[in-house]
C-alpha cells in the first residue's frame, strides 16, 4: 500500500527555564492509504504537538512531514486541500449558526457542491435540525458532531482526528465509529486518531503507536500490543474444596485473590490450560468460569504505570 | 493568492459583523455620536467670532476622514482578535488559507466597511451641518486611499503583536492607532504642536492629508507635494508593516498557533 503520510525524525523543542523542553522527540511513522492509525499517550505525551506539526500550525525543530509523496513545507496549500482535522479542544465562531460555519469552511476548501455536501453531512452526523442554531447554544456532543461534519467537508484523503468521540453519547459515538469505518471502506480515507477510549482504538485502528514524553514507546497492531501484556485473569466460582484450591494455587505460585467463593487468579495467558488441567486432576470443580484476556487498555495502563513509576523515582532522586 | 478563499474569509468577517452588536455600534453609533458632539462644538466655536466659520468644516473633515484610518486599522486588529476570541485560528489555518490571503481578506473587508462607515458619517455631516465631503472633488479619492494605507500599516503593525503575543495584549487593538491621532493634526495645524512633536508629525503620512484638507478649506488650493510625501511614506510603512506581520506570524508558527486558542 502507498504511504499517504510519512513522518521522519520529527522533533519539537521549546526553549524554557531551566533547560530546553523536548515535546516531541525524533518520532517517525507512516500512514498507508486507507489505514486508520492510532496515536496514544497520556495528556502531555506530545500527541497534540505532533498533530499541530502535521497540519503546519507549528514548525518542527527538525524532521520532515510528507503527504502524498510531497514535502509539506513546499506543497502546503495542495496538501491541506486534501486533508482535514477535528479536535474537541478547538472552538468555532461563537455566534455563527451551524450552517454559516459549515458554509464558510466549505468555501475555504472550495467545495463545489457546497449546499448538497453540507446537507448530506448534517444528516450523517444528525445535526440537520441544528443548522439554524448558533454555535454557543450547542451541547458538547452537538459541537463535536459539527467538528466532525466540518472535517469531512472537503472529501479528505487523510483526516487527523483528535479525540473524535469525546463527550458524545454512547449511541452517537457508535454511529460516528460506523461512519469512520464506512469512509475508510468506501473512499479509502486514511486517518490518524487520538483517543482515550481504548475500545474505540481497538475497534477502529489498524495500527497503533504509543508515545511517552514525546518518544515512541511502541508501534504495532492493537491485538499485537495487547498480547505483549500477557497477564490474564481467570475468575472461578468454587463451591466446594476451596481450601484445596487455595493450596493448589499456592503450590503453583500463582497470584490470586479470594472474595467469598470467587477466586481471581492472575497468570500468563499461555498457562490457563495448565491451571484448568490441574484443577481437573485435583477434582476441584468450579461452577462458573470467566477469563479476562489482556487488551490494549491493559498494555497502555502498564506503559503508563511504568512512566509514573519512573517519574516518581526521578522525583525522589 | 486564491480569491475564493479570500472571499470566504470576507464572508466570515461579514457574518461576524451581522451577529455582533459591538461591531455594528462601532460602524454606526460611535461615528454618529462623534459627529453630533464635535459638530455642535464646531458650530459653537464658529459662532464666537466673525472669521471662524471654517472651524466647523475643519472639525467635520477631521472626523469624517479619521474614520477611514480608524476603520482600516480596526478591521485588521479586531478581526485577528476575533479569531483568537473564537478559538478559531487553528481551524482556519488547517485549511489551505495562506497568511497572504488572510491579510488580503482584512483589506477587502476593511474597504467595504470603510465605504459604509465613511458614507454614513458623510451623510450625517451633510444632513445636519450641510457639510459636503464631495466638495473636495478629485482630491477625495487620493485622500481616502492614502488614509486607508496609513490605517492598514497601523493595523498590520498592531496585528503583528497580536498574532505573536495573543489576546493578553488586546488593548493595543484600540489604543494603537490612537497614538497617531495627536501627531496627525486632525483638527489643528502641525505648527501648534511642540517642536519635538512636529518632528514626529512630519513622519506620519496622515499629517500631510489633514494639513492638505485644511489648505483646501482655507485657500481652495492643494499642494501636490503633500500628497506625494504622504503616499511615499505610506508605501514605506505599509511594506514594513506587512513584512513585520508575516515575520511575527512565522514566529508564532514556530511556537504553535494552537497556543493562541
Amino acid at each position: 500500500m502507498q504511504n499517504i503520510l510519512e513522518v521522519k525524525n520529527l522533533t519539537k523543542k521549546f526553549k524554557s527555564k531551566p533547560g530546553d523542553f523536548t515535546a516531541v522527540d525524533n518520532i517517525s511513522f507512516n500512514i498507508a492509504d486507507g489505514e486508520i492509525f492510532g496515536l496514544l499517550g497520556k495528556n502531555g505525551a506530545g500527541k497534540t504537538t505532533t498533530i499541530q506539526m502535521l497540519l503546519g500550525m507549528m514548525q518542527p525543530t527538525s524532521g520532515t512531514v510528507t503527504y502524498f509523496g510531497k514535502n509539506f513545507n513546499d506543497n502546503r496549500e495542495e496538501i491541506l486541500k486534501n486533508t482535514n482535522f477535528s479536535s474537541t479542544y478547538i472552538s468555532m465562531p461563537w455566534f455563527f449558526t451551524v450552517w454559516e460555519i459549515l458554509d464558510v469552511f466549505a468555501r475555504l476548501y472550495e467545495v463545489k457542491d457546497r449546499k448538497k455536501r453540507i446537507t448530506k453531512l448534517a444528516e450523517e452526523f444528525e445535526i440537520d435540525h441544528l443548522l439554524k442554531k448558533e454555535f454557543y447554544m450547542l451541547s458538547a456532543g452537538e459541537k463535536t458532531r459539527l467538528f466532525m461534519a466540518k472535517a469531512f467537508l472537503n472529501y479528505p484523503k487523510i483526516i487527523l482526528l483528535d479525540e473524535p468521540t469525546a463527550s458524545l453519547d454512547v449511541d452517537i459515538a457508535m454511529k460516528i465509529r460506523e461512519f469512520l469505518k464506512k469512509e475508510k471502506k468506501e473512499y479509502n480515507v486514511s486517518m490518524l486518531l487520538t483517543s482515550h477510549n481504548m475500545n474505540e482504538v481497538e475497534e477502529l485502528c489498524d495500527r497503533v503507536m504509543i508515545i511517552k514524553n514525546g518518544k515512541i514507546v511502541d508501534e504495532d497492531k492493537p491485538e499485537n500490543l495487547a498480547k505483549k501484556f500477557s497477564k490474564a485473569t481467570v475468575e472461578l466460582l468454587i463451591l466446594e474444596h476451596d481450601e484445596k484450591a487455595k493450596m493448589l494455587f499456592d503450590r503453583e505460585k500463582l497470584t490470586f485473590k479470594k472474595n467469598k467463593l470467587r477466586f481471581f487468579i492472575e497468570l500468563d495467558e499461555k498457562n490457563i490450560s495448565n491451571l484448568l488441567m490441574n484443577l481437573a486432576k485435583e477434582k476441584i470443580t468450579y461452577t462458573e468460569i470467566l477469563i479476562n484476556k489482556p487488551d490494549l487498555e491493559d498494555y497502555f495502563l502498564e506503559v503508563v504505570k511504568t512512566e509514573d513509576q519512573e517519574r516518581n523515582k526521578n522525583e525522589l532522586e | 493568492m486564491n480569491w475564493n478563499r479570500i472571499w470566504a474569509m470576507v464572508i466570515r468577517h461579514g457574518i461576524n459583523t451581522k451577529h455582533s452588536w459591538d461591531r455594528l455600534t462601532d460602524m454606526f453609533y460611535w461615528p454618529a455620536m462623534d459627529l453630533f458632539i464635535w459638530g455642535l462644538t464646531g458650530i459653537y466655536l464658529a459662532s464666537l467670532g466673525t472669521n471662524t466659520s471654517h472651524y466647523l468644516f475643519i472639525i467635520l473633515s477631521g472626523l469624517v476622514f479619521w474614520v477611514v484610518i480608524w476603520r482600516a486599522q480596526h478591521e485588521i486588529s479586531i478581526n485577528i482578535l476575533q479569531e483568537l476570541w473564537d478559538r478559531n485560528l487553528v481551524n482556519i489555518f488547517s485549511t489551505p488559507l495562506t497568511v497572504w490571503e488572510w491579510m488580503m481578506s482584512f483589506i477587502v473587508f476593511g474597504l467595504i466597511k470603510c465605504v459604509v462607515s465613511v458614507g454614513f458619517s458623510a451623510l450625517l455631516a451633510f444632513l445636519f451641518y450641510k457639510y459636503n465631503v464631495f466638495s473636495f472633488g478629485l482630491y477625495l479619492l487620493p485622500f481616502i486611499v492614502s488614509l486607508l494605507m496609513t490605517g492598514w500599516a497601523g493595523g498590520f503593525l498592531v496585528g503583528a503583536f497580536l498574532i505573536r503575543y495573543g489576546g493578553k495584549i488586546q488593548t493595543i487593538a484600540w489604543a494603537g492607532i490612537s497614538l497617531v491621532a495627536p501627531f496627525s493634526a486632525l483638527y489643528y495645524p502641525v505648527s501648534i504642536l511642540p517642536l519635538w512633536a512636529q518632528k514626529i508629525a512630519l513622519c506620519i503620512p496622515s499629517t500631510y492629508i489633514f494639513e492638505g484638507i485644511r489648505e483646501i478649506l482655507f485657500t481652495g488650493k492643494f499642494s501636490m507635494d503633500k500628497l506625494v510625501i504622504s503616499f511615499a511614506l505610506n508605501i514605506v510603512y505599509l511594506v514594513l508593516s506587512i513584512w513585520f506581520f508575516v515575520f511575527m506570524f512565522k514566529k508564532s508558527i514556530k511556537l504553535g498557533l494552537g497556543r493562541l486558542i
